[in-house]
Order: C-alpha cells, then structure tokens, then sequence
C-alpha cells in the first residue's frame, strides 16, 4: 500500500464545508465560450494534460477527527456532456470523488469546483489553460509555431508546472508542524493553503466569514429577499451579456468601479421588485476581494476574503449616483492592505488557539455553520466581480465570453468580461426573477444592447424547452 | 433572436415568453431563435408535487386505519397493546400532518388539532367501551388549554388582526361544547368542563371588549354574500 500525500483543509475553506444545504452545495462554474462546437475527444486530451500540472486538482477530501484534509488520488477526471444543471452537488460526504468536473455543451466549455478546493481566481487559472491546450489541439494547424507550456501571463499564473509552485512562508509555518507528513511532496506543497507573506503571518486567512460577522453589532434591520423555492434545489440562473465598455462608461460616469456600480444597481433592483423593502430597509452585499493582488501568491487554494457594504434606504439620498459613492466609500478603505492585514492577522490567531484546534471536526462544522447563518442574516445580497480576464494565445481569439455561477443561499451576481462582453450571471435559491427584470431595464434605459439567457427551472418552463 | 419589447432585450433560445418579465417574446427581423446556451435539465424531483403526494398518501393510511379498528370490534377486552400503539402512531401522524399543513396561521392551525384530536378521543372512547373519559376529560382539557395557548400567544406575538381573529373565536366557541356535556350529563367528572366553559366565555368577553369591532368587520367580510 502506497502512503498517500495529504494536506490540512484551512478554516476558511471549512466554513464551505459547513455552510453547504441542499440548496446550496457551494460549488461555482466558470465558462468559456468557444466560436464552435466543442470536440469532446480533444477537450479530454486537454483536460489529461492540464489534470496532470495541477496536483492539488488531484485531491479528494476527506474527514478527521479534527480537521478535513484533501487526500491525493490516482483519480481520472472524464469530460461529461451538461447533463445536470448549473452549480449541481460535486461533494457528497462519504465519496472519495474528485472535487471539480469539465463539462461542455455547443459551445461551452465549464469548469465546476467545489468552493472548499479553490476560488474563483485559482479556477480561471486551471480553466484558461485547460482552454488553451484545448484550442492548441483544435487550431493546430495556425499555431504550430507557439511553445507548449505557459505561454504568456507570467504576472498572474503559475507558468512552471503548478506542483512546482513554492511557498515559502507557509512551508515556513507547514513544516513547523508537520514535518513528518507531507512536507516535501509536490501535492502537499500544489495543495497547500496560499501563502501569506507577511512577517509570521504564514499561514491562510482563517475563518473570516464568519468571526468577522460576530463582531458586529446589528443596528440597522437587514433586508433580507423571500421567494419561492426552486422545485428540485436546483440554482436559478439568469445571464446577461453586455458590452463591457459601454458599462466601464457608466461607471466611469458615477466615478466608482464597476463592481460599486454594479451592486448599487443591485440594490435598486431589489428595491423595486420589492415593492419599497418595507420596515427593513438596509441593503447589505458581501463582496469577495482577490488576496493575491495584495499579498503575492501563486497558490491556487482559496485566498480571498470578503468585504461588507451596506446601503440604508431612507437615510439621505437614496439616487443610483449617491449609493454608488456610498458604497465605493465604505469599500476602499476596506479594501487596503493595511485594513486587509489587520483583519487577516486577527483571523490566523483565532485559528491557531488551541483551544480551538482541539474541538472534534463534527463539532466544528456546527460552530462554523451557526457563525455562517449569523453572519448570512447581516446579507441581502452576494456579487463577484472576477474582472476582465485574459487568457494566452491561441485561446483568446477563439474564446468569447466568459461565465461566472455561483450556486447561492440568497440572490447573487457574478460578473466577469473577456472579449469586450461582460456578463453578470444571476444565480439564486428563488424561482423569481424580478430583480434581474429591473436590473436589466435599468441597463437597457440607459441605452446598454443586453442579452439574456436563462436556465429553465420551473415545471412549466422544463416543459416549453424539452418540447 | 427573439426579442423581449417590455424590457427592450435579447433573448437567447426558444423563449415563447420573456425569462424575466413573462411577457410574450416577438421574433425579431433576424429570422430565427438562437439555441440557448444553457441545456434545458429535466426536474429530478418537484418539492411540490413530492409533498402533495405525500400528504394524500399519510390520509388514505390513516383514515384505513382508523376504519380499521372498527372490524376489529370495539369491546375493552378486544383492545391489546398492539392495537393500542396502532392508534396513537396514526393519531399522531394526523396531528403532525395537520401541524405542518396549517402552520402558517397558528390560530387556524390550533382550531384544527382541537377538533382533530377531540374526534380522535370519542372515536378512541367508543372503540373501547365508551367510559366517557373523552368527553370528561381529553375534550375539555385540550379545548381549555388551546384556548389558554391562544390568548398568550395573542399578546406574545403580533399577528395580523385577520388572520387570528375569527379562528380565536371559532376556538372559544369550540370551547362552549363542554357545558353541553354536562348539561346533557354526558361526563362523570363536572370540573374539567366547568372549568373549560368558564375560560370560553371569559375569552369571548376579553374578544368582544378588545376587538368586537374588528370582528364584526371581519365576519362581515368573510359572510359576504
């Protein structure tokens, strides 16, 4: 019998572990769209390749006494025709299965990840080289002359073979601890939590949902959005597609980023859909920030935390320009690297007290599970901007847009732009749709050409489409 | 592609109606839907019809059931542990079936269980003999104490005034039932009842001095012809 490597899974990846229902199985889709219909027998030989650079894609998860870790296994992944609907369950408790699947329909190639492996920056990694190698296979013929590996990007993702990676900081803290395990191996170092390299610092943001959230007092009563539950716990998704410029000009026009301008759109369209929000009349979204661009790390683990802001209705003025700075005021400052460290460093000392270590695993998933649905209570709304994205040649010019789900407790968009078209992805647990409706008209009022594609969903729509 | 006027967008695959606003989509002068990019995914289960079918199934179980016991003959020496445990097992389920099904209106909900629960104990009484312990005790008791539970949760919580009203007061009248009793002479035992038909008419004052003109207001609504 062979001993297998094996890595600790992080607080911060625990907390999706916990926080996973039926509902919402924590699992996020990134696609591409190609200019033709996909080959599935050369998206497989692409997908061998990129399986074989990416060892921590390799890794099943398994449970402790006190902890969850990610096991390496001799697992193949299989390219799979879109049989199941977006963000479907990828862990279930007692599999030993891999925690991500490739999946293609026409002209989409998808990326499925359960959230506990990795973040949305490290999937576009492992996506835009799976892509890559697939586009060099179908375009071979023009682009024979470009080198194999890693051709461009050297700023942002790993070029060497990702089980290359070193992390030196946290190799500094791993090996404190576990030098007799899986110091040494290419899996344990490709699968271990992203480095934090800042003084001692070394090891992952812990469990910042949550502990964030207990801190913070409830003043303001928290809007929160009711509907209908999908018939069978499938996510409702809603796509619309835009010209990215034409939005950047908006925003740029409110003077905020794009994604301030997107969540305050958000929060008009709750608000109207609502009706008026009624007595709770505070807006909160939570809105993920990329670690990776304050604190260098190629580790393809997640590494990211998320960052609160919040609209009062009623309070002031309540215009589509002023919530824009409001809320780009609250983010900023939020969003520095000082701020970003502070929290981050009180985090890394929550999970390494003792006392909480020695807390059996089961319990633990409890504990996490209540801080997550504390601090889901001080939520309305989730968005993900991931950003523009670029991928290396021969890729990008056969790749049009690109698509963000995420499976979701509560109405989310995730947006990201490739091509010069944004897409902002809708997801929720509800069969309604009404906040999209004003979302998109407020786009189209202002002149914006959108485009909307949705799953089916409700009996009635399943009916229509298989007809 | 097809075209949704209402919110001025494009729509991607075979909509006949708008995914966002329900309103009729038109073809535009492109000619042709384009596929949608998302696979249409049969439903791998529907919550509601799941329910429905169970909540039909757990009746058709207990009320053969209940039918049942009446084959079996109704005499207290025919009446074992087994046919005993039987009983309660299926008094249960339709107590908690109607729990869940009416729980959105409590008061709704609790007039329900009273009169599902005091069916229950007659039928059970007669089933074994008929010693009157229903009527003398089970029925006053759960009335008295439905009603006692509704006035607490009045104050404790906040209703609306419609939704809890006429069922508060359909529960104290429910409440009178046990002076019938005995009046009739029907139970061995006079205090339960006394007592149950004390706390109904005292409720039906505390409603008639609070609320009796939103209760009128309300039964005339709702007897409207």
């Amino acid at each position: 019998m062979t001993h297998r490597d094996w890595v600790r899974l992080d607080n911060a990846s625990n907390i999706f572990l916990a926080a996973r229902s039926a509902a919402d199985p924590k699992v996020f889709r990134l696609s591409a769209e190609t200019d033709h219909d996909v080959n599935p027998q050369l998206l497989q030989e692409a997908l061998d390749e990129t399986y074989d650079r990416y060892r921590l894609y390799h890794a099943v998860l398994q449970s402790g006494l006190f902890w969850y870790y990610l096991q390496d296994s001799d697992l193949r992944p299989l390219v799979t025709p879109e049989e199941q609907h977006t963000c479907a369950p990828i862990y279930q408790a007692g599999r030993r299965n891999l925690l991500f699947r490739v999946i293609h329909h026409r002209r989409r190639i998808s990326l499925e990840v359960f959230h506990a492996l990795t973040d949305g920056t490290g999937a576009a990694w492992f996506l835009s080289d799976l892509v890559n190698a697939y586009s060099r296979r179908r375009f071979s013929d023009s682009d024979r002359t470009l080198p194999l590996e890693g051709t461009s990007r050297a700023d942002e993702a790993p070029v060497e073979p990702v089980h290359a990676l070193s992390i030196d900081s946290f190799a500094h803290y791993f090996r404190r601890r576990h030098r007799s395990h899986a110091s040494g191996s290419a899996f344990s170092r490709a699968a271990g939590p992203a480095a934090f390299t800042v003084d001692d610092s070394a090891q992952s943001p812990a469990a910042r949902w949550n502990i964030s959230r207990l801190r913070r007092r409830a003043e303001k009563k928290v809007h929160h959005v009711r509907g209908t539950r999908t018939p069978d716990n499938r996510t409702r998704a809603v796509e619309l597609t835009m010209p990215t410029n034409a939005v950047l000009g908006l925003a740029r026009a409110a003077d905020v980023s794009i994604t301030m301008y997107l969540t305050a759109l958000f929060f008009e369209s709750i608000r109207i859909s609502s009706g008026g929000l009624g007595k709770a009349r505070t807006l909160a979204a939570s809105v993920p920030v990329n670690l990776r661009q304050f604190f260098p790390s190629t580790s393809a683990r997640n590494f990211f935390t998320t960052v609160r802001v919040e609209h009062t209705y009623g309070q002031g003025k309540d215009d589509l320009g002023s919530i824009c700075k409001q809320l780009e005021s609250q983010f900023l400052p939020q969003a520095t690297q000082e701020a970003l460290e502070k929290k981050l460093r009180w985090f890394i000392r929550v999970e390494r007290m003792p006392g909480l270590r020695i807390v059996p695993r089961p319990l633990k998933d409890v504990i996490l599970g209540l801080a997550n649905s504390h601090s889901n209570r001080g939520l309305s709304v989730a968005v993900s901007n991931l950003g523009r994205l670029s991928l290396p040649e021969p890729a990008e010019s056969h790749v049009g847009r690109v698509l963000f789900h995420v499976s979701a407790v509560r109405p989310q968009f995730c947006a990201t732009s490739h091509a010069g078209l944004l897409t902002v992805s809708f997801t929720s647990p509800f069969v309604e749709t009404d906040h999209i409706r004003e979302f998109a008209r407020m786009l189209t009022g202002e002149g914006i050409d959108v485009t909307v594609a949705a799953e089916r969903v409700t009996e009635d729509e399943i009916a229509e489409g298989l007809s | 592609m097809r075209r949704c006027p209402t919110c001025s967008i494009a729509i991607e695959g075979a909509w006949t109606r708008c995914p966002l606003c329900a309103a009729p989509a038109e073809v535009d002068a492109v000619g042709d839907a384009v596929p949608s990019p998302l696979p249409t995914v049969p439903l791998t289960f529907s919550r509601r019809r799941l329910l429905r079918r169970l909540f039909l199934t757990s009746l058709v179980v207990i009320a053969v059931s209940f039918a049942a016991q009446l084959v079996l003959g109704h005499r207290p020496e025919g009446f074992g542990v087994l046919r005993s445990g039987w009983l309660g097992v299926a008094a249960m389920w339709l107590v908690v079936l109607m729990a869940v099904r009416k729980r959105r209106n409590v008061a709704k909900g609790t007039v329900y269980l009273v009169v599902l629960i005091g069916l229950a104990c007659v039928y059970w009484d007669y089933l074994t003999g008929w010693r009157a312990w229903s009527l003398t005790y089970a029925v006053p008791i759960v009335c008295a104490s439905s009603i006692a539970a509704l006035l607490i949760m009045v104050r404790a919580m906040r209703f609306e005034t419609t939704e809890y009203i006429l069922y508060s007061g359909l529960a104290a009248i429910l409440g009178l039932a046990p002076i019938g009793f005995l009046t009739f002479g029907w139970v061995t035992n006079p205090l339960p009842s006394a007592v149950c038909g004390a706390l109904s008419i005292l409720a039906l004052v505390l409603l008639q001095l609070a609320r009796g003109r939103e209760v009128r207001l309300e039964l005339a609504k709702r007897l409207h012809l």
